[in-house]
């Protein structure tokens, strides 16, 4: 292995590494305490509910100023991925159907399936 | 010629010349990294076979000229995407076991809507996996199906091996997969019984944001973000470097929030009473006992893994009830166990080489 000792790229490097491994290790120790629990929680219990009550008020701004709610947002992403999905559907019973009809028509069907008969290597199969 | 120090002083003008060359590319790449978009990752052709609100499940279409008759199940972890096993060709993991013949089947998650809060374990275990498993049967006309969890689809494996003990699963793969949730010591001071009120937390967000999922991983290396960040300036000039960094960046970052109930049971029942690890786990009702799982059983876990500490992982093999039961240790963390360079080399090929033998 090549002496990066000197290399001050290599010692720009190993050092951020040995900061962030100093850092992480710093900060499991410090989250690990009941005392950080405690504030984080009470944190993060105050700012989800109090993101959840903005929320809530937004979108009735949003209402009120004519504009599309979240909600109507949602419920518009909603119906597309629907739509989506029955398209889909659509294409699978298409791909169904083209299998069917196209069985004397290989090439121009759906792919068929290969055969379930593959063996280990050491049972004798091959290895692709 | 050597300084005392023993610098180089012939390689000064070498050195100085490839970094402000990579100095200039760091500007250009910057640029067109701020620009462009990544590379287009899940993309292994596949089909869908049945989408029902949060759960997804495909079928990935063959590509050898035969397959094994087991078909292979994959059960993604409900907090991430499951393209984690798909990144580009080359480097997919899916791609992989299509090329050694097996037939690929994967359960994957979309972001729970408002209206999907109430999802509960339950539907989880006992309809979405179950109704999965029947429609890998009707796709391929196959009974047996080996199942293979990551991460948390693990534990959604294990709960379902354990109630539908008689079959139809025939091999089951795990992944970093936790038991003893005592041992995830961050995760368990985050969710401190004494000051983390969850029942207040669902009743009042519904489902759980992803915002906070995510943070609560990342605070697990809290440097570790900004690091790599600095490390990505450092290689801007490397497109193979530019490239890996955004796809498990993206991925990293596309959290999927958690169903309310869900969450409920899983911090109360799991992180809270640690049910699973003291047998005492059930789910509607139905009891989830590991050591009814009769199957053969393959569990990989990393060495550096910060998410599921080996701890957390280690009495699964000890308490499942199969015979034939193997615990491999693989070089790498939570992520680089399943996706990327290390994973490449190390754990499939492993898991080529175990799960053959049992899919024909």
């Amino acid at each position: 292995m090549a002496d990066n000792s000197s290399d001050p790229v290599a010692i720009w490097q190993n050092m951020i590494g040995e900061m962030e491994k100093g850092f992480n290790s710093f900060a499991t120790q410090a989250m690990a305490s009941p005392e950080f629990s405690k504030v984080a929680n009470q944190v993060g219990g105050v700012s989800a509910g109090a993101q959840k009550q903005l929320g809530d008020l937004m979108e009735k701004y949003l209402v009120g100023m004519n504009l599309p709610s979240r909600a109507q947002m949602v419920g518009m992403a909603e119906r597309l991925q629907s739509i989506e999905t029955q398209l889909n559907e659509i294409k699978v019973l298409l791909h169904e159907l083209q299998g069917d009809s196209g069985a004397q028509e290989s090439s121009a069907g759906a792919a068929p399936r290969p055969p379930r008969t593959k063996r280990p290597p050491s049972a004798g199969g091959d290895q692709r | 010629m050597n300084a005392a120090g023993g610098l180089d002083l012939a390689s000064i003008p070498a050195r100085i010349e490839t970094e402000v060359q990579r100095a200039i590319q760091r500007s250009i790449k910057g640029v067109e990294y701020i620009a462009s978009s990544g590379p287009s990752l899940g993309s292994t052709p596949k089909d869908i076979l049945s989408v029902r609100g949060t759960m997804n499940l495909y079928h990935y279409r063959p590509i050898a000229d035969e397959v094994y008759r087991v078909p292979i199940l994959i059960v993604m972890a409900t907090t991430n995407r499951g393209y984690i096993l798909d990144l580009v060709p080359g480097q997919s993991f899916v791609e992989f076991l299509l090329k050694r013949g097996y037939d690929v089947y994967m359960l994957d998650w979309t972001a729970p809507k408002p209206e999907e809060k109430r999802l509960a374990m339950e539907d989880y275990v006992l309809d979405f996996l179950p109704h999965c498993i029947r429609e890998v049967q009707r796709d391929c006309g196959e009974t047996d199906v080996s199942v293979v969890g990551y991460c948390f689809g693990g534990v959604l494996s294990l709960l379902y091996g354990s109630i539908f003990s008689d079959g139809p699963m025939k091999n089951l793969v795990l992944f970093t997969t936790p038991i003893d949730f005592r041992k995830m010591k961050l995760f368990q001071n985050f969710s401190d019984r004494r000051y983390f009120d969850v029942d207040r937390l669902v009743d009042s967000v519904g489902n759980v944001p992803p915002e906070m999922i995510l943070s609560s991983f990342e605070m697990l290396r809290p440097a570790s973000r900004a690091a790599s960040q600095v490390q990505l300036w450092e290689n801007i000039w490397n497109d193979e470097f530019v490239k890996s960094y955004r796809m498990f960046d993206r991925w990293a970052t596309d959290t999927l929030p958690l169903a309310g109930e869900y969450f409920r049971t899983i911090t109360k029942d799991l992180m809270w009473d640690n049910k699973l690890y003291n047998d005492t786990m059930s789910v509607g009702g139905r009891p989830a006992d590991i050591s009814k799982i009769k199957v053969p059983i393959l569990h990989a876990v990393a060495e550096h893994d910060h998410i599921v500490p080996y701890d957390a992982a280690k009495p699964l093999i000890q308490k499942i009830g199969s015979s034939d039961k193997e615990e491999v240790m693989l070089k790498g963390g939570h992520v680089s166990l399943v996706a990327g360079a290390n994973a490449i080399k190390r754990l499939w090929p492993k898991l080529d080489s175990w799960l053959c033998e049992r899919s024909i």
